[in-house]
């Protein structure tokens, strides 16, 4: 009996007294043992409210399309001096902004007439271009107005390229909607939804304009290889119009 | 040329063509191809006026279109052939006023007028000796002249000749009455003796 209540007032008391913090040992030897599950756990809990919401991934947009101009106008200014280098025409940046006064999208002419003119500095020849991308070339000016031959008018010819295959092409307008693009190659190898763009090579048109998309394949068309392709701008709807200084 | 002489301002009224032109309305469309507004005016006047008269006005209005048109092919000797042909026809024939008989003209007229602007397509089309396979590789020459080519002529060609041909004939009877009934009234008398 002595002996009992020696032991449990020696070792057992303060055990027994401490057993609040013998538990925090325990839950601090679970937490190293599980790699801080419960700690990281409770902090993403804790610190819920204060997460990256929507408004930082507006300023990290933003900054990526600050970069993604950045980088293009790099880009452009790069292209212009290898393109100078080998004395390829240059794309012009300079643009002009013309209404469509007079509007011929069928018949035997196929033809736009702008309300801007050699006063404004129009000249036969420049491309025009409506939202969607190419869609003739100035054929005729007066003082105050400019005619547009369209791609759809049979006397049309621009030199175009497929950009997928490389392979080069003249776009002729059939007097129907939608113009022809005859290869220069036997083999063309272009496949329905292929984008046609103006020939990088290209004097009469600045190059790498997107003229439409290609909507079928004739390849044993003669005496070339054929594809009928969709204009991607509306020709029959357009209101203004942009011209590309030469 | 009573009209002419007396009432100046009626071949003023040939303006109004060139113009109609440039406008292109949308509502009088078939198939997207508005109608031949030279051949609407120049029946009236013909018929109205005379084989001279008739002549020169066809002149007169070639001229404009072909002004307004770029490309080789010209509407002067097909207008000066039709405003010959009505004017003799209302000098010398009985009035034609029916609207059954306007109509008739009217498409005959589109057809030949037409027909004119296809045979000088064709013929260029042609003698730049149309398109044909070269030996080795394809031959871009033929490819790049422009124009109207044979093959498309018989296809979005005829499309156009037909909706063209048909709607000048429906609105001629409306439009191309009325204007004879101005102008003999104007020049009452002196237009057919």
């Amino acid at each position: 009996m002595p002996a009992r209540r020696w032991l449990r007032s020696l070792a057992l008391r303060p055990l027994l007294q401490a057993w609040p913090w013998l538990l925090v040992v325990l839950a601090l030897v679970g937490v190293r043992l599980s790699k801080g599950a419960g700690l990281a756990d409770a902090y993403a809990l804790l610190s819920r409210p204060f997460w990256p919401g929507t408004a930082q991934a507006e300023w990290l947009r933003s900054a990526r399309r600050f970069e993604d101009t950045a980088r293009i106008g790099a880009l452009e200014a790069e292209n212009a001096r290898l393109r100078g280098l080998i004395g390829l025409q240059q794309a012009s940046p300079k643009r002009l902004t013309a209404p469509v006064i007079s509007r011929e999208p069928a018949g035997w002419w196929q033809t736009l007439l702008l309300g801007r003119g050699s006063l404004q500095g129009v000249a036969e020849g420049q491309a025009v271009l409506a939202p969607g991308g190419l869609i003739g070339v100035v054929s005729g000016v007066t003082p105050s107005t400019a005619r547009v031959t369209l791609l759809t008018d049979p006397a049309s010819r621009v030199g175009v390229w497929v950009g997928r295959t490389r392979h080069h092409g003249l776009l002729t307008g059939l007097g129907t909607p939608r113009p022809v693009l005859r290869f220069l190659e036997k083999d063309p190898g272009v496949l329905p939804g292929d984008v046609v763009t103006t020939s990088p090579a290209s004097t009469l048109v600045p190059p790498d304009l997107p003229v439409g998309v290609i909507q079928s394949v004739d390849a044993g068309a003669d005496p070339a290889p054929e594809a009928l392709v969709q204009l991607a701008a509306p020709v029959g709807s357009v209101d203004w119009v942009q011209l590309l200084a030469r | 040329m009573a009209l002419l002489t007396r009432h100046p301002w009626f071949a003023a009224s040939i303006l109004l063509v060139p113009l109609l032109t440039l406008a292109a309305p949308g509502w009088p469309r078939l198939a997207g191809v508005g109608p031949c507004w030279a051949i609407l005016w120049l029946l009236p006047w013909a018929l109205a006026e005379g084989r001279l008269s008739g002549v020169v006005a066809g002149a007169a209005l070639g001229l404009l279109l072909d002004a307004l048109h770029p490309g080789g092919a010209s509407q002067m000797p097909g207008l000066m052939l039709l405003g010959w042909w009505w004017g003799r026809m209302g000098r010398l024939g009985a009035p034609v006023e029916r609207s059954f008989s306007l109509g008739l003209l009217a498409l005959l007229g589109t057809l030949l007028l037409d027909l004119t602007l296809m045979l000088q397509w064709a013929l260029r089309s042609g003698l730049a000796g149309g398109s044909r396979l070269a030996i080795d590789g394809i031959d871009p020459a033929p490819l790049a002249q422009s124009g109207w080519h044979l093959h498309d002529l018989a296809g979005a060609g005829l499309h156009v000749l037909l909706a063209r041909t048909l709607l000048t004939a429906l609105l001629a009877p409306v439009l191309c009455s009325l204007q004879m009934l101005l102008w003999r009234q104007q020049g009452a008398g002196t237009v057919r003796r």
